[in-house]
C-alpha cells in the first residue's frame, strides 16, 4: 500500500479530523486573510506615517455560541496590525473611548522613554475620552507588538494587543528563504470570568472617580497614588490601609484562563495557514497572553529564524517551539509534505474551550494543492452523512 | 401503548441524568448570603423600662444556586432561614426564602416562599420590621404575633422589564392565615392576595449617573377576605395602594444624601369603625406615610458612616374615636470592617385613640447593635442583568 492509498483508508483520521471539510473551497480560501490582523493604512503628514487607534468595549465571539465583553483596539481583536519600514517616522493618535484608563506600550521597540506607555512611570494614563499622541522612529527590524500597559493583567487578556511589524527592504530572512506569503499569529489566554468581574468593578470605580475628578477632588489615598515610596510608607504609618491589605482584600486567586485564542478566536474558528507544495511561508508568532505555549507542527520540521524580532545567527531546525509570554518568534515552514497538518500547543490544556478538548489554539497548515480524492472518507463515515476530511469535531 | 413506552423509557433517563451519573454536570454558581444582627435593647413603654440582653432577630442565612438554561433564560434556587422574634409563634427558625426564579433579559418569573411586595423599597432601619406599621401593607389574616406574616409569603410573581428602568410586576400570594381556632394548623394554602407594582428605577450600578431620581413606584395589594355581608370578591377584597419615591439629594460619592418616602392608603372596610384587635388594624381605612433622609459617608470607595432620620404618621379616618400613630427614628451605623457595622438606633412611637388600648400611649426603644453581613458567590459563570457591562455595552444572555 503506497502512502497516498494509506491515507485514503482513513486510518489516520485523528490528527486531521478536527478541521472543516470546506477548507479548500474558493470561499474558504478567500476568507483566510480575514482571520489574520489587517495592516492599517497610515495617512502621511510630510514624512510621518500617522495611525489612528482607539479603544472601546466590545463583544467578542470567540467561537459560535460563546461571546463575552472585552476591550478592543479599533473594535477588533487583535487590534489592527501596524506594518512599517525600518526608520519610518511614526505617529499614533490614541483615543480612549472607554470609561477606563489606558496607555499603549510598544513592546520590543526602541522608542523614546516618554513614549513607552507605562502609566505613572513614563506618562500619566490616558483618561476616559482623552487622546494621547505617541511619536517615535520605527526601530528595530522585526516582529513586535503593542499592548495596553494600564491594569495590564486585565487589559491584555481583555484583547488590548496588536502586531507591530517593522520591515527591512533588505530583509535577511527573505534573502535566505525566498518567501512570498507570511502570516501573523497572536496567542492569548483569557479567564473570561476574571475579565467580566474586573471590568465591571473597574467601570463602577471609574464612574465614581471621574465624578470626583471633574470636581477637582483628587485624593492620593483614595486613588492609591503617591509621589514617592516614602510617602506611601508614611501614609501607612499614619493609618492608611492600602488596597492589598488583608482587611481590604482577602487573598484572591490569580486568573485561571479557560479560553485560549489565536488572533482572537479559538478552535474551530482559528485561522489556518495556507501553503503549496514547494513554497516557503513565514509565520510570525506573538505571545500576548499570560500562558506559555509549546507549538508543535505535524509532519514537518520548521526553521526558527527570529527571536524577539532579532534574526538568529543560525536558523534552528525543530518541530516544537516554546513561546513564552511577551516573546515573538518567527519561523519558516517549507512546503514539503502535502496534506492538512495540525499546528497546536502541545501543552494540551491550552487546546480546550472552557475545559473541553478540542478547542483553544488548535489550527492547521493547509496545502492548497491537496487533491480532493485524498480527503475521501470510508463508507461508515459517509453513512453518517459526512462529506470528506477534514471534519469539525467538538466532542472528540 | 406508545405513550406508555415513552413514559417508561424517558423517566429513568431523566432520573439518571438528574443524578449526574450519565451526563456531564453543569456546575451552578453558588451564592451565600448571611446577616447577623445582634442588639442590646432598652424599651421604655408607658414609663416602664425593660432590657433585652441580646436580640438576634432578623439574623438570617441564605444559599443560592444559579445557572444558565439551555435557552436564553437563567434559573436560580434560593433557600434561606432566619431567626424570628422571640415572642412570635413561628418557632426557633423560620424558612423565609425558598423559591425558584427563572429570568431572561426582560422577564422574571418567581415562585415559592419569599419576600412579598408589601413595601416598595427598604428604609434605613436597624431591622426590617422596625417601622412595620408604617412601611408595610399589613396582612389582614395575621394576628399580629410576628412581623414575618407581613413580610413573607408564598408568592407567584411575574415581572416584565421595559428597557432597563421601567418594570411592571404582577404578584399573587398566599399570606399566612392564622386559623380562627387557636392552635389549629393552617390547611388552606390557596392564593389570597394579588397586586401589581409599576416602577421606574435607576439600577444600583448607575447611581452616580443620576442627579435626582432613583426610583418612583406605584403599587397595589389586594387581599381576598371573608368580609361578612358581601358576596362579590371585589367587595370582599381589602385594597391597599402604595406610592413611593427615592431621590438623590446629593449624589456625591463621598458625601451622599438621599431621601425616600412611601405613602400607603388602605381603603379599609367601611363598617369597621373601631380597632380592637390586630386584624382590625390591618382592615380599617388608613393612610400612612414614612419618610427617611439618609447621609452616607464613603471613605476609600467604601461605606464608612451612615446616619438616618426617619419619621412616619398614620391616620385612621373612619374610626369613631380619632386614632393615629406616629413614629420617629434615628440611627447611626459605623463600619469597623468590611461588612461589619456598629449601630445605635433610637426610636419613639406614639399612639392615640383605639391604638392606645393595643400599644399604650407611647414607647421608646434604644438599641446598640453589632451587624455583620456577607454576600459572596463562587463559580461565577455569567453576568448579572444590571451589571454595567450588560446595561451599557450590550446584554449577553
Amino acid at each position: 500500500m503506497d502512502r497516498r492509498r494509506f491515507l485514503k483508508t482513513g486510518v489516520s483520521i485523528s490528527a486531521a479530523s478536527l478541521f472543516p471539510a470546506s477548507l479548500l473551497t474558493p470561499e474558504a480560501l478567500a476568507a483566510v486573510p480575514e482571520s489574520f490582523p489587517k495592516p492599517m493604512t497610515p495617512t502621511l503628514d510630510g514624512d510621518v506615517k500617522e495611525f489612528q487607534i482607539s479603544v472601546d468595549i466590545h463583544q467578542q465571539e470567540i467561537v459560535p455560541g460563546f461571546k463575552f465583553h472585552t476591550l478592543a483596539f479599533n473594535n477588533r481583536i487583535p487590534g489592527p496590525e501596524i506594518r512599517v519600514t525600518r526608520g519610518d517616522k511614526i505617529r499614533v493618535v490614541f483615543k480612549n473611548e472607554t470609561e477606563l484608563n489606558h496607555t499603549i506600550h510598544w513592546h520590543g521597540m526602541y522608542v523614546p522613554w516618554r513614549m513607552d506607555g507605562v502609566p505613572y512611570v513614563t506618562q500619566m494614563p490616558v483618561m476616559p475620552g482623552k487622546t494621547f499622541v505617541y511619536e517615535f522612529v520605527a526601530e528595530p527590524y522585526g516582529t513586535h507588538f503593542y499592548h495596553c500597559h494600564w491594569g495590564t493583567l486585565l487589559h491584555m487578556q481583555a484583547g488590548m494587543y496588536g502586531s507591530f511589524i517593522i520591515e527591512d527592504p533588505d530583509d535577511p530572512i527573505r534573502k535566505q528563504f525566498n518567501y512570498e506569503r507570511e502570516y501573523t499569529l497572536i496567542y492569548s489566554a483569557h479567564d473570561v470570568n476574571f475579565i467580566r468581574k474586573e471590568l465591571n468593578t473597574m467601570l463602577d470605580r471609574m464612574k465614581e472617580r471621574m465624578y470626583l475628578m471633574k470636581q477637582g477632588r483628587f485624593d492620593k489615598e483614595r486613588f492609591a497614588t503617591f509621589d514617592t515610596k516614602d510617602e506611601l510608607v508614611e501614609a501607612v504609618e499614619n493609618g492608611y490601609q492600602p488596597p492589598y491589605a488583608i482587611n481590604r482584600r482577602s487573598p484572591s486567586e490569580l486568573p485561571q484562563p479557560n479560553w485560549f485564542t489565536v488572533n482572537g478566536k479559538s478552535y474551530p474558528m482559528t485561522p489556518n495557514l495556507l501553503i503549496k507544495q514547494g513554497e516557503n511561508i513565514r509565520v510570525r508568532l506573538i505571545n500576548a497572553g499570560t500562558e506559555e505555549h509549546f507549538l508543535h507542527l505535524h509532519g514537518h520540521d520548521f526553521w526558527l529564524v527570529c527571536d524577539d524580532g532579532v534574526p538568529v545567527p543560525q536558523p534552528w531546525q525543530m518541530n516544537t517551539v516554546r513561546l513564552s509570554p511577551g516573546k515573538t518568534i518567527d519561523i519558516m515552514i517549507e512546503g514539503k509534505n502535502r496534506g492538512i497538518w495540525t499546528f497546536h500547543d502541545h501543552d494540551t490544556r491550552r487546546v480546550t474551550n472552557n475545559g473541553l478538548y478540542p478547542g483553544g489554539n488548535l489550527l492547521a497548515l493547509v496545502y492548497e494543492d491537496t487533491p480532493p480524492e485524498e480527503m475521501e472518507l470510508n463508507p461508515m463515515a459517509k453513512k453518517m452523512g459526512l462529506n470528506n476530511l477534514p471534519i469539525v469535531a467538538l466532542d472528540e | 401503548m406508545l405513550k406508555y413506552f415513552i413514559l417508561v423509557s424517558i423517566i429513568p433517563v431523566l432520573v439518571v441524568g438528574a443524578a449526574g451519573q450519565v451526563v456531564a454536570e453543569v456546575a451552578p454558581e453558588i451564592q451565600l448570603g448571611a446577616r447577623g444582627v445582634m442588639s442590646l435593647n432598652t424599651d421604655i413603654i408607658n414609663d416602664q423600662v425593660t432590657n433585652a440582653v441580646s436580640d438576634y432577630s432578623d439574623t438570617d442565612l441564605m444559599v443560592g444556586f444559579r445557572q444558565k438554561m439551555y435557552n436564553r433564560f437563567r434559573g436560580q434556587l434560593v433557600i434561606g432561614f432566619q431567626f424570628p422574634d422571640a415572642e412570635s409563634d413561628l418557632g426557633q427558625v423560620f424558612f423565609h426564602q425558598t423559591f425558584i426564579k427563572i429570568e431572561d433579559q426582560f422577564n422574571i418569573l418567581k415562585m415559592g416562599r419569599s419576600r412579598v411586595k408589601t413595601t416598595l423599597f427598604d428604609f434605613p432601619t436597624l431591622r426590617d420590621d422596625d417601622a412595620l406599621l408604617l412601611t408595610t401593607v399589613l396582612n389582614p389574616f395575621s394576628d399580629g404575633q410576628n412581623s414575618e406574616d407581613h413580610q413573607y409569603g408564598n408568592v407567584l410573581e411575574y415581572t416584565h422589564l421595559f428597557g432597563q428602568r421601567y418594570q411592571l410586576q404582577f404578584h399573587a400570594e398566599h399570606f399566612r392565615k392564622v386559623p380562627e381556632i387557636p392552635g389549629a394548623a393552617e390547611t388552606d394554602f390557596g392564593l389570597n392576595a394579588l397586586g401589581f407594582v409599576l416602577q421606574y428605577r435607576v439600577p444600583e450600578t448607575q447611581r452616580w449617573n443620576r442627579s435626582l431620581i432613583q426610583s418612583v413606584s406605584i403599587g397595589s395589594n389586594n387581599f381576598v377576605t371573608n368580609r361578612q355581608g358581601f358576596s362579590s370578591e371585589y367587595d370582599q377584597a381589602l385594597k391597599n395602594f402604595l406610592f413611593g419615591f427615592v431621590v438623590n439629594l446629593k449624589p456625591d460619592p463621598v458625601h451622599f444624601w438621599d431621601l425616600r418616602s412611601q405613602t400607603i392608603y388602605n381603603t379599609g372596610f367601611a363598617e369597621l369603625r373601631g380597632i380592637e384587635k390586630f386584624s382590625d388594624l390591618a382592615r380599617a381605612e388608613a393612610i400612612g406615610n414614612y419618610t427617611s433622609i439618609r447621609y452616607l459617608y464613603r471613605k476609600m470607595e467604601r461605606p464608612t458612616l451612615q446616619v438616618a432620620l426617619s419619621g412616619g404618621y398614620k391616620n385612621f379616618p373612619n374610626t369613631i374615636q380619632p386614632t393615629e400613630l406616629f413614629q420617629v427614628a434615628s440611627n447611626l451605623f459605623y463600619r469597623i470592617g468590611q461588612n461589619f457595622d456598629v449601630g445605635l438606633q433610637v426610636q419613639y412611637k406614639g399612639f392615640s385613640g383605639d391604638l392606645k388600648r393595643m400599644y399604650g400611649d407611647d414607647m421608646m426603644r434604644i438599641q446598640f447593635s453589632l451587624i455583620y453581613s456577607i454576600d459572596q458567590s463562587w463559580n461565577n459563570q455569567f453576568d448579572d442583568r444590571e451589571s454595567l457591562l450588560n446595561l451599557e455595552h450590550g446584554y449577553i444572555p
